[in-house]
């Protein structure tokens, strides 16, 4: 199959990836570029594990052709962390008790991540709002919401 | 039309496999800098057994929680865990963790005996120091004591497992003691009820687990609120659809096969409940499934409080919820 | 002071840095040099024989380094963590939809689903057994061995043919429950290979690393010590990663190819293939005493098993003995008969049975404070299990028993938070 070069900026610099065009932007992130704290968890665009800030909005990279990423801005969790520290929504997670298993995470931080950027003090209900295309099937969500505001606090 | 349900469930849950050995084990070593390699065979999920295992460490040992780095898992550095299952790796996997700490305290304790001239019976290993329980001002720090391990040639060193106590069941009658110890709670939930479309809304939950002691707080939280979604959405939405013809599984997906959404879930309350034992390591138990079961025959009984029937049969779903109450408004209206 | 010093204090789980970092490793973020991907061919009907299985175009297709049936594996092909009656890879017959006939190994992952698609295979097909009621039916087609009976278990305590003169009331119900997912959000990966010493390394996301080991040991015919299964960190479970999963094919591939194999399985893959919660249907008698003393309690259980045993026999042994719940009932009879069918597999799902119990007991418990006119949980704390009481195996709890105080706590709670949700438990 005839590769096709994708120009995006990936976590803050600017990268282009040789890839097959039927290969989805979940593909690209974590085979090409190594990237593997997206997760793939449905394939479907239902769970969010794959989630990544794609130009300011959190969207779900298995649902994305790595081809559609031309010019795109996008944001893993690798490229949230400073120099290998958590941030602070990452530090409210780990404080809050809202990880177990972990497969949920990183779209969790950064779907906060990309609420937080557009609405930096939200309410309750607009954490809730943000968060429900994420699933998570090990904490029931509470300390996960808990986490968000609790990084709002800290913003 | 909307209507309001209460239901309570309860639950007891034997820790571990049902009449049958289940041994765990743990290798602890003491560092010359007082940092501790802990190793266990008990994988961790997600659910926190190497948080456990280094919280009980810490615990025996009179560490901090930061002085212990856990390896767990790997077959051929740990030795047998046995299966993370039976929510047994605290009650198990824990008492073991505890087992080989002590072993490895035995040159600790005759080490800090030597240097403060105390009995080995009276040192109290707490907060990084060693002190007499009956002078408090005998007393050493951990650096110290590791000091005087390393000019002595002594390795504080332990190996320890842990079998509950239980007998096998008798094939004829099930007679015997199939569990060491049991884990106890009592969930109550509140929903609301649409009549005509049979949608619930979970409102609220209380769930009191009797974890023996709990470990870390927030981790038993995180456990009863992930195990009351997974119970609340057992009974409202979760159904497995096997093709009648193939047998094969027909919502196979995320998409077809619902798990709920934190949009879905009830204000929770969770309550750990202490109770004194001397069976786990410091009285601990096992919550993981404990955290699952309740909240599913209250889910059921608030439902059918809401509409005054009751419902023997799970799932409950709109459309038995839409029937149920058409049959009783019609049986009412007979009547 | 408090009696711990650091029990039941606030401190961080000691691996949610790197799971908030994103840097820990799941099984499908493990890349190695010279790595191969592999698949699964798998039975699209649910009970037949294999006439035919023709894998000698997939083996043509440029890129594919093995494609192995039964006949490549060196030692035992029977497993199971109670029972060994599943096959790594099918030698007699298919016994549900989803059956593993076949493994796969090629460069890249675009190569294995295509010498998937070149497999062919032919099926002779039985008449399915598809629920419990056809599995005992006379003349029913056998799933395995002699009989469809999986197990049986039969618990007896005091007499309870006698005590139903000593009740006042009496309330018999037939509850059910059904087929669940575990749906953890990782699905199964894992990976294997030969490391410098000649040890057979397998990464995967499991519950059960040791016995994983020890499954892997007795497929390849080596001993223990020569398998490494090292857990990756891994993605919830919840009972649905406790079977062995993609490790005993990957380290077959690995095995045949001295390469890294790699295997992730899809959502659909993982869903229909890894295990399920046993469906249950419990007939229940419970008598009690006019002031709400349990009396008898008698509970005829049958369940759909599925195509294989996996955790049934731990299941079908823990309900019974959680049958009656958390009460004292000095009269308990249980008979429970799980059958094979060739329905999916059920298997372990966080609570092996005792939800499925809960069901039963707490409908029961409900239904008597109905009958009685009387608060739920005033019922609850006249039967609670306390230090001393005597469960239905004869044993005597001794120590750690909580349970009237969850029932206190619980109660005090809700009639703070929600205190007219309170108000309504007594009204039906």
């Amino acid at each position: 199959m005839n590769k096709i070069t994708v120009h995006c900026t990936v976590n803050h610099k600017p990268v282009s990836v040789e890839i097959e065009p039927n290969k989805r932007l979940l593909d690209m992130l974590r085979v090409n570029l190594g990237l593997t704290s997206v997760k793939e968890g449905c394939s479907e665009g239902e769970c969010g594990a794959c989630t990544v800030i794609y130009n300011g909005e959190p969207v779900t990279s298995c649902c994305i052709l790595a081809g559609q990423a031309e010019g795109a801005d996008i944001i893993t969790l690798e490229g949230v962390s400073v120099d290998g520290k958590p941030d602070v929504v990452q530090q409210a997670f780990i404080e809050s008790g809202a990880i177990q298993c972990g497969f949920c995470i990183p779209g969790m931080i950064l779907t906060a991540e990309a609420l937080l950027m557009k609405n930096p003090h939200p309410t309750m209900e607009q954490i809730k709002e943000a968060m429900s295309g994420n699933l998570c099937r090990c904490t029931g969500y509470k300390k996960i919401e808990e986490a968000v505001a609790l990084a709002a606090s800290r913003m | 039309m909307k209507r309001r349900g209460t239901g309570v469930g309860c639950m007891f849950y034997g820790i571990g496999n049902t009449g049958l050995p289940n041994p765990a084990a743990a290798f602890v070593e003491v560092l010359p800098d007082t940092s501790v390699n802990v190793i266990v065979g008990a994988a961790d999920i997600g659910q926190g057994s190497s948080t456990m295992a280094a919280a009980v460490a810490a615990e025996t040992l009179g560490l901090a929680i930061e002085n212990i780095h856990v390896t767990w898992a790997d077959t051929q550095v740990a030795p047998e865990g046995g299966a993370t299952s039976a929510s047994r790796q605290t009650f198990i996997t824990g008492n073991a963790v505890k087992n080989a700490c002590t072993q490895a305290m035995g040159e600790l304790r005759r080490t800090a005996a030597e240097k403060l001239e105390v009995p080995e019976e009276d040192l109290v290993f707490r907060n990084r120091e060693i002190y007499s329980s009956k002078d408090e001002t005998k007393r050493m720090t951990y650096p110290e004591l590791m000091g005087a391990m390393s000019y002595r040639g002594r390795l504080a060193v332990g190996a320890g497992y842990y079998n509950p106590k239980t007998t096998y069941l008798n094939p004829a009658d099930m007679s015997g003691v199939p569990y060491e110890v049991y884990s106890y709670a009592t969930c109550i939930l509140e929903v609301e009820v649409d009549t005509d479309t049979g949608e619930v809304t979970l409102l609220k939950c209380v769930s009191a687990h009797d974890v023996g002691t709990p470990i870390n707080p927030k981790m038993v939280e995180g456990q009863i609120e992930g195990g009351t979604a997974m119970g609340t959405g057992f009974v409202i939405s979760e159904k497995i659809d096997v093709d009648p013809k193939t047998l094969a599984i027909k919502n196979p997906t995320l998409s077809k096969y619902i798990i709920g959404t934190n949009m879905d879930m009830p204000e929770i309350y969770p309550i750990a409940v202490s109770s004194e034992g001397e069976a786990g390591p410091f009285g601990a138990k096992g919550l993981g499934e404990p955290a699952l079961i309740p909240s599913i025959p209250a889910t059921m009984a608030a439902i059918g409080n809401a509409l005054g029937v009751t419902f023997t049969k799970t799932p409950i779903f709109p459309a038995d919820i839409v029937k149920a109450w058409k049959d009783k408004q019609a049986a009412e209206n007979q009547g | 002071m408090s009696k711990y010093a650091v029990l039941n204090t606030e401190f961080p789980k000691v691996d949610a840095l790197e799971r908030a970092l994103g840097t820990a490793k799941y099984a499908a973020d493990y890349f190695m040099p010279n790595m191969l991907y592999s698949g699964v061919f798998r039975s699209t009907v649910p009970h037949a024989y294999v006439k035919k299985l023709n894998l000698d175009k997939a083996r043509a297709l440029p890129g594919v380094a093995a494609v192995l049936d039964y006949t490549a594996i060196p030692g035992k092909n029977r497993f199971g963590i109670i029972v060994k009656d599943e096959p790594c890879l099918v030698d007699d017959k298919i016994r549900r939809y989803g059956d593993a006939l076949a493994v796969v190994a090629a460069e890249t992952q675009e190569l294995v689903d295509e010498a998937l698609e070149l497999i062919e295979v032919e099926y002779e097909e039985l008449t399915p057994v598809k629920s419990f009621e056809e599995a005992m039916a006379p003349g029913a087609p056998i799933v395995h061995g002699q009989t469809n009976v999986h197990a049986k278990k039969h618990l007896e305590f005091g007499n309870v043919d006698e005590a139903w003169d000593k009740c006042d009331v009496i309330v018999e119900n037939t509850y059910s429950t059904h087929i669940l997912s575990h749906m953890f959000i990782e699905p199964d990966a894992g990976l294997a290979y030969l490391d410098e010493q000649g040890v057979m390394n397998v990464i995967a996301s499991t519950q059960n690393p040791h016995y994983d080991r020890n499954e892997v040991a007795a497929m390849l015919g080596i001993p223990m010590n020569r398998v490494r299964v090292k857990q990756a960190t891994t993605g919830g479970g919840f009972g649905g990663k406790l079977d062995i999963g993609v490790q005993l094919h990957v380290a077959l591939l690995a095995w045949h190819t001295r390469r890294p194999v790699k295997m992730v399985r899809s959502r659909t893959e993982s869903t229909m293939v890894s295990s399920k919660r046993h469906p249950i249907t419990m007939k229940c008698r419970t008598g009690a005493t006019r002031d709400g003393k349990l009396v008898a309690v008698d509970v005829v259980m049958t369940c759909d098993a599925g195509a294989y045993g996996s955790y049934g026999p731990a299941v079908i042994g823990r309900a019974p003995v959680h049958i009656v719940g958390p009460y004292e009932c000095p009269n308990v009879r249980c008979d429970a008969v799980f059958a094979y069918t060739n329905n999916p597999m059920c298997g372990a799902f966080r609570g092996f049975g005792v939800p499925q119990a809960a069901v039963c007991h707490e409908g029961q418990m409900n239904a008597l404070a109905k009958a009685l006119n009387m608060d739920p949980i005033e019922l609850r704390l006249r039967n609670a299990h306390k230090v001393g009481t005597v469960i239905p195996t004869g044993q005597t709890l001794t120590e750690s028993v909580g349970f009237t105080d969850t029932l206190l706590k619980a109660r005090e709670k809700a009639l703070e938070v929600m205190p007219e949700a309170m108000a309504r438990l007594k009204t039906e």
